[in-house]
């Protein structure tokens, strides 16, 4: 494919962005602005738990000032919720880019709500069911910024695996090295029978398919079968005094047929050079392959475990709301 | 063959990202409706997807693109919504490659 052919003029075409930086960030107006309505969400939450503290004596969960903080920490914590899940399950009038918008305006919501039922508490830590719920919230919020800590780290980590099982032109490294493996194993297969392969057969299908040479004769054997054995002619009339093909193999370096301890050849895949280094090969693209599974499985269930959580602490919620409706209820029914 | 016995071993792994020809297939047959891009929570930038597919495969890689390629973290959500059932996060995983090797001086 023209793509493909493409990919041998990469570096010299590759003046664009280069680079793929550990934990890389992209700022940008949008991601300021989410962080000045944190931080004067923060601020003026703050300023008023100063000015309360110095000018009321109830500074409680149930004051009036412990309600406004719960109900507008509450309503941000719903809108981080809510908006963000409707956003992501609504195709309509949706352009590039906006739900990253969402998912940023999520993650300003989660942390004011935090602030504020934080404020909410006083200091109070009594009550069982406001503190867990407060405790899964703090636990939310943390899982959350963790979230976006791998989004930015385990992709990174993914695209190196990924590296080393793909061949510089993009190919699968492990298939690429299983076929030199295969040719290696083919090539001191026949070096070992010391046996001439028939012309036109497939390389793996050599080793089933060989025939013993006895005499000088043509290379030529596209006149018998491939089980066939070579017969002597009937009308051979001399012996050539040239060597043999088996002896011109005993002869040569690669091929001994006396054992020798001492020899190179006894050790082990002295007759199959390269096969050793092409297996460990195999096994680190399998590692590989087996580490991007593990990564890919963490970007997948730390969603859900966010999600869990969101849903235990809404359930920690419901029951400190619960708690705190009977209280209420009877002062405000027979105040 | 020696790939499929190790495949079928018990250390066996499946290969989940897809290679050049693969991708090459995918980005032919995209169809440039956008919707992996409109379902997608990493892009923050106005991409089209005619730029995103031109350098995916080949060729400089502009730094919109390569922003969002660094940024893409891989979630799936812009597979659900592909009208002709392609993945668009393994084309984005090739361009993550390229990224890095690019980074490595190749």
């Amino acid at each position: 494919m023209g793509g493909i052919v493409a990919l041998t003029d990469q570096r010299e075409q590759n003046k664009g962005e280069t680079g793929y930086n550990w934990l890389f960030f992209v700022g940008g107006e949008a991601w300021y602005l989410r962080l000045f309505v944190i931080f004067l969400g923060t601020a003026v939450g703050g300023v008023f738990y100063v000015w309360y503290s110095q000018h009321s004596n109830d500074t409680s969960p149930d004051s009036i000032a412990g309600y406004t903080y719960a109900v507008i920490g509450t309503i941000f914590l719903l809108l981080a919720a809510v908006l963000y899940t409707l956003k992501r399950r609504s195709h309509k009038k949706r352009t590039v880019g906006q739900l990253h918008r969402s998912l940023n305006w999520h993650i300003c919501f989660g942390v004011l709500g935090l602030v504020f039922l934080f404020l909410h508490s006083f200091g109070n830590f009594n009550p069982r069911t406001g503190t867990y719920a407060l405790y899964g919230m703090i636990a939310l919020a943390i899982s959350g910024a963790a979230g976006r800590f791998l989004d930015r780290l385990v992709p990174r980590l993914i695209t190196g695996e990924v590296h080393k099982a793909l061949t510089v032109m993009g190919d699968d490294r492990m298939e690429t090295i299983s076929q030199k493996l295969q040719a290696i194993v083919v090539h001191n297969t026949q070096d070992l029978y010391g046996f001439a392969v028939v012309s036109g057969e497939k390389s793996h299908e050599a080793s089933t398919s060989l025939v013993s040479l006895s005499g000088p004769v043509s290379s030529d054997f596209s006149f018998m079968h491939k089980d066939q054995a070579l017969q002597t002619p009937w009308d051979l009339a001399y012996i050539s005094l040239e060597a043999t093909p088996q002896e011109l193999s005993r002869d040569a370096n690669h091929y001994r047929f006396i054992p020798d301890k001492k020899s190179e050849l006894t050790r082990p895949g002295a007759l199959m050079p390269g096969a050793q280094e092409h297996i460990s090969e195999l096994q680190e693209v399998e590692q590989a392959m087996q580490r991007e599974l593990f990564y890919r499985y963490i970007i997948r269930y730390w969603r859900k475990f966010h999600i869990l959580l969101a849903l235990l602490t809404l359930a920690l919620t419901l029951w400190h709301l619960i708690y705190a409706a009977q209280l209420l209820l009877p002062v405000l029914l027979h105040p | 063959m020696l790939k499929a016995g190790f495949r079928s071993g018990a250390n066996s792994v499946v290969m989940l990202h897809k290679t050049v020809p693969q991708v090459a297939q995918e980005l032919h047959a995209c169809i440039g409706c956008n919707e992996c891009l409109l379902a997608c929570p990493a892009v923050t930038e106005s991409i089209t997807i005619d730029v995103l597919n031109r350098e995916t495969l080949a060729g400089p890689i502009s730094v919109q693109v390569a922003r969002f390629a660094r940024s893409c973290y891989q979630c799936g959500a812009c597979v659900a919504p592909c009208p002709v059932g392609l993945h668009r996060d393994d084309m984005m995983m090739w361009l993550k490659v390229r990224i890095l090797r690019s980074g490595w001086g190749e």
